[in-house]
């Protein structure tokens, strides 16, 4: 048995040699030998309760204890004291483009849609830049697993969902070709700008109801290809569409006014699909109703965000996630928009305020754990501390949630103990050296 | 009857004969006889104020002679008896591009240009009436609602040359231009120009003051070293009249400073929305040019499709109809205009309503005769009906506004055009039609020349009614139909017209050739049938629907707040000083700056003396009070382009000329503690343009946001932007990090020679600059002089470390100092250097990967610099993060343990010494301006919200208030919903409900024309 209580940084230095080598990706770690219990530190389990003095045990990359520290019967081989420090399970992004892009100026690094407006067979597993420098970045503020999901026109293609630990896109993959990703037309127009505003024609107006007409035959055309086990032909984009209709994929659609997402509800019931989550979602509070009874999850656009609207409360991007909660709809948080790649690891910042906005602080974790893993289809496997679950989990020195507590110490993928160091750590190691010499 | 009839038929024939005379040499004979015609016994208005009940008017060659009362018909005058009509002066349209179409820029980019200024937007050389010609069409659609004069000019680019007065008689064009050059056109569009600059608004607004200057320049060059057909022309435009169009109010705030700045007199086109800024435009003291042009309703029935429509397009629809009568009640003198209109077939509806809204109805005339006469010196001819002004009036079958009344002729310059003719007698009604073997009923209606008659027979009521042929020709009649009975046996019926259409008679034919006498006499009127329609002159005055916001959107004020003196207790005060962090303290704010900060302040021994100012006292307890956050890199509050990127050196260009005073989120960042910001010109190119420093005055117009007495700051940048790897054609120079270092060296000597020419100058005894010209003042060059000699500051935008170094060496060389580095995200490779150079750095928090120079971006680069000696900020270049920069701020203690005092710092007192304003900014203590915000919790910590925002002791925002003004909102929007709604069903035109997306610029924006982008974010 051996108790840590090292720095993280002493852990690291020891792992990669302490020669100070640079500007390498962090090592992914193999499968878990040794079984782990983490204690003394408050506990998050993800489902809403909180254990003081807690405990987490995990062998074979599952937990198999989660309780008060005082209750651990069973022995391991390495404990970590986290005494005064935070146990979370690790946080789930939800439509990502994590590996998808590396810098986003940079065209020949980015690969996030293709071309054609109906392209749900596109797949952005095999696009995962396992070793891209931004993954350690995200996971050192502690998002350890990500749907990848595409951009495009209208459809744009199928996400899969990933931890940040991996060789490679196929060690990477959690759950393979979850969900497609739709971009509902958009019921406004937004011609000009609010002192300028362009003027609206009716021509636009015809060309958005064949919008929707064009993609309703495409899904039409799918649930009946569906049917036929052994198609007379093989049709790629049909093909990908098919577990929409038995419930083996899920349908993303992105739409923010209340319209917008009315008809993609009304849409999606008309034509079969099983599973519909709404991305972006600013005026779901709005249709609650109507998402509840038809069990359908949101995704939240970024809550760093202006109002859509000119005279919308100040505040209310950021009261998004309490406002669904009010009114029983389950939702998980998003990061989509400008920068949306490298700003990831702002995640549980978003968290953070929605809890100074309404939200009980964790409920607002549940957002980007037990729930978001819920909303992807996956909280059998991951998403809160659980026996049988994932051992994914992170220790962080204060409140994960906030700037100044969000200190990730010890990071947990599988049970396999990642390595938490990246580009950035490297930089900053590499010319503190030379600020120190004075040059 | 057939005497009037002739008489006006021989007139027209005359008139337009001696019309037709000119300079031009005759082959006939000439009609050389004068003509002189009286119209006698109308109601003669001789102008908006003076009517005449039984007046003459006497006109000669087109000229009036006499008008009143007592007037004689001379000898030999053409009598006209006008009995129950009224007379007016004809209106004049101000502001018009009457018969001069723009020009398109594809036609453009190969012309033919001689010797004309370097920039295609300035095209002072223009004259109306050399270019015009004339649209018959347009002219008669103007004449129908009582137009003769119309003042036109080319509305093409930033300078459009001269106007020319001109009637609407559709003559040819020397005889059709009553004035040329009348007054000099300005707008703040390039046009059909095919040159990229200006791209911006605040370029347009350089480009013109330069031009301003560059003209009086070159008057007074006895010898121009160059030879400029523009600059000459404007030179001379400037002494006389100008005309500036804006497009909305704020643009209209600019033009009556740029005029000021150079003491021009101008009149200012607005846009119909001045009530929204009505002190400033009344302090403007100018004349305006008023477009009679309201918005359409929106469809709202949807209660989704309503939100989309934003408050202050609500609230501008409800307003802009009371537009004028705001003004005038303000004293603001103005014409009106139809410019902006679809069409001019509900002008005079609308201008009913201006008159319902509280316009005075004289004035309202006036805007369109004798006030655009004054404004632009044609009242010694037009927009009244004196001797010796131009034949242009209406005769009308009643008051102009009212509500039935007919513009029956416009005469333009003694020449007739009838739209209505009243001497066509209305044939409207029922008669009893006398066929000799029967009666029938005779129904006549339409209006003009379209007559519909129906025929029955009288004595049989079930009878069918039957379509009759009608035909007029003067007093002359046929009609002709067939009975029911056998639609073979066509009656047809000839005849003349008596006693004021009401009687009709005359010879038909059966068929089989009987002729017989018929007759057809009108039947008396229901009583009340014929009523002439509401006088509205007359009608209610509807008052004007609630105050009106400043600004105009939902958040802006009805009742501003105003400056107090206050006493926080018990606060837990981050002091930004030696002192620290203070808990449970006292702070007192007194006319906008804080008066004292300690523990259990006493008001006796804060106010000493016998007048005690009125003291309010706010609970502070467990209340963090700091002072407000300083945001050194925004692009908020910005209008109409942020990047002038056409030119690789735009140091002529001034973010200051165009801040947006109504952005709302002005109002959200004061909610997110935020009480300066630098507004900055973009990174579109190495020298950008000048930044602004304001406050967040939510509410105040664009001059009371700028802080008057701060220093000169201008935006550099380096790297990718400006050397375009991302975007543009790639033609502009520079293309590499090379270019950038030679095009600064370039500039900085361009600069240096030019401070020198320009110091020789003013060394001069005055006795040796007699016969001398002045060198020229270069409002790019003065720019970077202001550098050289330490006067103005650069924030240069800058990623790597090369380009760090490159900058501060030109610097050095230069012998200036680079004020802040702003971005400068590899800072922290090279913060020895930077700390030794003496600059700052202003830097994100955490940005990285959204373009290969910022690969190496580290969000530890805060902390190093800061811990280097290097005075470090966070800052946004955001409209979003902005809000929130207490959180970006504590993500230095995140990254690089910086510890919370001096993370806080990186917001406010760090900036305050970058943009040179840490003597009033950036701490709590006793003399430092009253910004100070009122956080719910420690200001690093997530949960942290802004309870309120003072600026200089104004509280702007306040959580409490604004949960009340939501709900005033909302109320607000739902009435005017309904009103909308209302006119909606009374038959109002409307248009589809649309999201108001506002552009919000970051740095690589190019151009104004990005606004019209679809924004691809949200889908």
């Amino acid at each position: 048995m051996r108790i840590e209580r090292a720095l993280p940084i002493l852990a690291l230095l020891l792992g990669l040699g302490a020669t100070g080598v640079m500007a390498q990706q962090p090592v992914p770690a193999p499968a878990q030998q040794r079984s782990v219990l983490v204690t003394g530190g408050t506990v998050h389990v993800g489902d809403g309760r909180v254990i003081d003095e807690g405990a987490v045990g995990f062998r074979n990359g599952k937990v198999d204890f989660v309780g008060y520290a005082y209750g651990v019967t069973a022995t391991y081989d390495t404990i970590i004291q986290v005494a005064g420090k935070h146990v979370y399970p690790g946080f789930i992004a939800a439509d990502a483009t994590l590996g998808l892009e590396e810098i986003e100026a940079v065209r020949a690094s980015v690969d996030k849609q293709d071309i054609g407006r109906f392209e749900p067979e596109m797949r952005t597993l095999i696009a995962y830049k396992a070793d891209s420098r931004v993954v350690p970045t995200v996971r050192t503020n502690g998002v350890l697993i990500a749907q990848i999901a595409p951009r495009g026109l209208v459809i744009g293609g199928t996400s899969s969902i990933v931890q940040l630990d991996a060789w490679d896109w196929e060690q990477a993959a959690v759950k393979v070709d979850d969900a497609v990703h739709l971009n509902w037309p958009a019921a406004y127009q937004r011609s000009g700008w609010w002192a300028e505003p362009g003027e609206t024609d009716n021509e636009k107006r015809d060309e958005r109801a064949q919008r929707l007409e064009e993609l309703r035959t495409f899904f039409r055309r799918a649930k009946a290809y569906a049917q036929v086990k052994v198609p007379e032909a093989y049709d790629l984009r049909l093909e990908a569409m098919r577990g929409l209709f038995d419930g083996s994929k899920a349908l993303f659609v992105n739409a923010n006014a209340a319209k917008e997402i009315t008809e993609a509800v009304q849409f999606a019931k008309a034509e079969g699909v099983k599973r519909l989550v709404i991305v972006g979602g600013h005026d779901a509070w709005r249709v609650a109703d109507l998402l509840r009874e038809n069990k359908v999850d949101v995704v939240l656009r970024r809550l760093h965000s202006l109002p859509m609207r000119p005279e919308e409360d100040i505040d209310l991007p950021y009261r998004l996630p309490a406002l669904l909660k009010e009114r029983g709809v389950r939702f998980c948080l998003g990061y989509m928009g400008d920068m949306e790649t490298m700003g990831l690891r702002n995640l549980p910042f978003l968290a953070g305020t929605a809890a100074a906005y309404g939200l009980s602080p964790e409920d607002a974790l549940r957002s980007i754990t037990l729930d978001a893993a819920a909303v992807l289809g996956v909280d059998d496997r991951m998403g809160s501390l659980a026996v049988g679950k994932d051992a994914t989990l992170i220790v962080s020195a204060g409140d994960a949630l906030d700037m100044r507590g969000n200190q990730v110490v010890h990071a947990f993928i599988q049970g396999r103990r990642i390595v938490l160091d990246d580009h950035h750590q490297q930089l900053y190691r590499m010319y503190k050296q030379r600020l120190e010499q004075g040059q | 009857m057939m005497r009037r009839s002739l008489f006006l038929f021989v007139l027209i024939c005359t008139q337009a004969l001696v019309r037709a005379q000119s300079l031009a040499p005759t082959g006939h004979v000439q009609d050389a006889a004068p003509v002189l015609v009286a119209f006698t016994n109308a109601t003669l208005h001789l102008d908006a104020r003076t009517v005449v009940p039984k007046g003459t008017l006497v006109v000669r060659n087109g000229v009036v002679v006499a008008a009143g009362e007592k007037v004689q018909v001379p000898q030999g005058a053409m009598v006209r008896d006008l009995q129950g009509l009224h007379v007016w002066p004809a209106l004049i349209e101000p502001y018009s591009g009457f018969g001069l179409a723009p020009d398109k820029p594809e036609d453009r980019r190969n012309e033919q240009r001689g010797a004309h200024h370097w920039n295609r937007a300035l095209r002072a050389e223009a004259h109306a009436h050399e270019l015009l010609r004339p649209d018959g069409k347009q002219a008669g659609e103007l004449r129908r609602q009582g137009f003769a004069l119309v003042l036109t000019h080319r509305m093409d680019g930033i300078a459009r040359g001269s106007s020319a007065a001109v009637l609407l008689n559709d003559a040819a064009v020397p005889k059709a231009v009553a004035r040329p050059d009348l007054a000099a056109h300005f707008s703040f569009r390039k046009g059909s120009s095919p040159d990229d600059y200006p791209s911006s608004q605040m370029g347009a607004i350089a480009l013109w003051r330069q031009a301003v200057l560059d003209a009086r320049w070159y008057a007074a060059q006895p010898m121009p070293p160059e030879t400029d057909a523009v600059l000459a022309a404007l030179a001379l435009q400037l002494n006389g009249r100008v005309v500036a169009e804006a497009t909305d109010r704020n643009e209209l705030l600019r033009w009556a400073g740029l005029l000021n700045e150079f003491k021009l007199a101008g009149i200012i086109k607005g846009a119909g929305d001045e009530y929204a800024r009505l002190e400033q435009v009344r302090a403007t003291g100018l004349p305006l040019i008023v477009p009679v042009n309201f918005p359409e309703a929106y469809d709202v029935e949807d209660p989704y499709d309503a939100q989309e429509v934003s408050y202050a397009r609500l609230k501008h629809w409800e307003m802009a109809p009371y537009n004028a009568a705001i003004l005038d009640t303000s004293g603001v003198v103005f014409a009106l205009s139809t410019y902006g209109r679809k069409d001019l077939k509900d002008l005079w509806k609308d201008m009913r309503r201006m008159v319902a809204c509280g316009l005075d109805s004289a004035r309202a005339i006036e805007a369109f005769t004798s006030e655009p006469a004054r404004l632009f010196g044609l009242d010694d001819r037009f927009g009244a009906l004196r001797p010796g002004m131009a034949a242009n009036f209406l005769i009308t079958s009643g008051h102009l506004l009212a509500e039935r009344n007919i513009i029956h002729e416009t005469w333009v310059d003694g020449l007739r055009f009838v739209n209505e003719d009243p001497d066509r007698t209305a044939l409207k009604g029922n008669y009893e039609l006398n066929l000799q073997d029967g009666i029938w009923n005779l129904e006549v209606s339409g209006e003009g020349e379209k007559l519909e008659a129906f025929v029955r027979r009288a004595d049989d009521p079930d009878s069918l009614r039957v379509k009759a042929r009608l035909d007029r020709s003067g007093t002359i009649i046929s009609l002709s139909f067939a009975p029911p009975s056998d639609p073979r046996a066509v009656i047809r019926l000839s005849g003349t017209i008596h006693g004021g259409g009401g009687l009709w008679d005359g010879q038909g034919q059966r068929p089989g050739g009987q002729w017989f006498h018929w007759s057809a006499l009108r039947r008396a009127e229901k009583n009340g049938a014929r009523k002439s329609g509401r006088d509205s002159t007359a009608a209610k005055v509807q008052e004007p629907p609630g105050p009106v916001p400043q600004p105009l959107v939902g958040f802006g004020w009805t009742e501003a707040p105003t400056q107090g003196t206050v006493i926080f207790r018990h606060a837990t005060v981050w002091t930004n000083t030696a002192q620290g962090i203070l808990r449970n303290t006292d702070v007192c704010i007194h006319e906008g700056r804080i008066k004292a900060v300690g523990q259990g302040l006493d008001v006796h021994v804060l106010f000493p003396g016998k007048k005690k100012p009125e003291v309010t006292e706010v609970n502070a307890t467990g209340i963090h009070l700091t002072c407000g956050i300083i945001d050194e890199h925004s692009h908020i509050a910005i209008a109409r382009g942020v990047n002038e990127g056409a030119m690789a050196v735009s140091s002529q260009v001034r973010i200051g000329d165009v801040v947006n005073p109504d952005d709302i989120n002005i109002y959200r960042n004061l909610a997110g503690g935020v009480t300066t910001v630098q507004l900055l010109h973009g990174s579109a190119n190495p020298i950008g343009g000048q930044s602004a420093l304001i406050k967040l005055r939510w509410g105040q117009a664009a001059d009371s946001l700028l802080i008057r007495d701060a220093a000169g700051h201008i935006k550099f940048a380096l790297g990718e932007n400006v050397k375009q790897s991302n975007w543009g054609s790639g033609s502009r120079f520079p293309r590499s990090r090379m270019g950038v270092e030679q095009q600064f060296y370039e500039a900085f000597h361009r600069a240096r020679e030019y401070d020198q020419a320009q110091r020789r100058w003013n060394e001069l005894r005055p006795r040796d600059r007699i016969g001398q010209v002045p060198p020229r003042i270069d409002l790019q060059l003065e720019a970077l002089a202001e550098i050289l000699r330490g006067e103005r500051f650069i924030t240069c935008h800058s990623y790597v470390q090369s380009e760090i170094d490159m900058l501060m060496h030109v610097a050095d060389s230069m012998g200036f100092t680079v004020n802040t580095f702003t971005h400068i995200l590899e800072g922290y490779k090279v913060a020895r250097k930077m700390q030794q150079h003496g600059v700052s750095a202003s830097t994100f928090s955490d940005w990285w990967a959204y373009k290969f120079e910022v690969y190496d971006a580290i969000p530890y680069n805060a902390a190093l610099l800061h811990q280097h000696g290097v005075n470090t900020g966070i800052n946004s270049d955001d409209a979003e993060m902005s809000r929130r920069l207490n959180q970006e701020a504590a993500k230095t203690m995140k990254y690089g343990g910086v510890s919370p005092e001096e993370a806080w710092k990186m917001v406010t007192l760090n900036p305050a010494r970058m943009l040179k304003l840490d003597h009033r900014l950036g701490t709590v203590e006793p003399g430092k301006d009253a910004d100070l915000v009122l956080w719910s919790a420690d200001p690093l910590s997530i949960a942290a919200r802004v309870e309120r925002t003072y600026v200089d002791g104004v509280c702007y925002f306040d959580r409490t208030k604004d949960a009340a003004q939501r709900a005033t909102v909302a109320a607000e929007r739902d009435r005017i919903v309904r009103a909308m709604m209302a006119a909606k069903a009374d038959g109002a035109p409307t248009r589809k409900a649309r999201r108001e997306h506002q552009h919000l610029w970051h740095c690589d924006d190019i151009g104004e024309e990005e606004q019209q982008h679809l924004d691809h974010d949200a889908h």
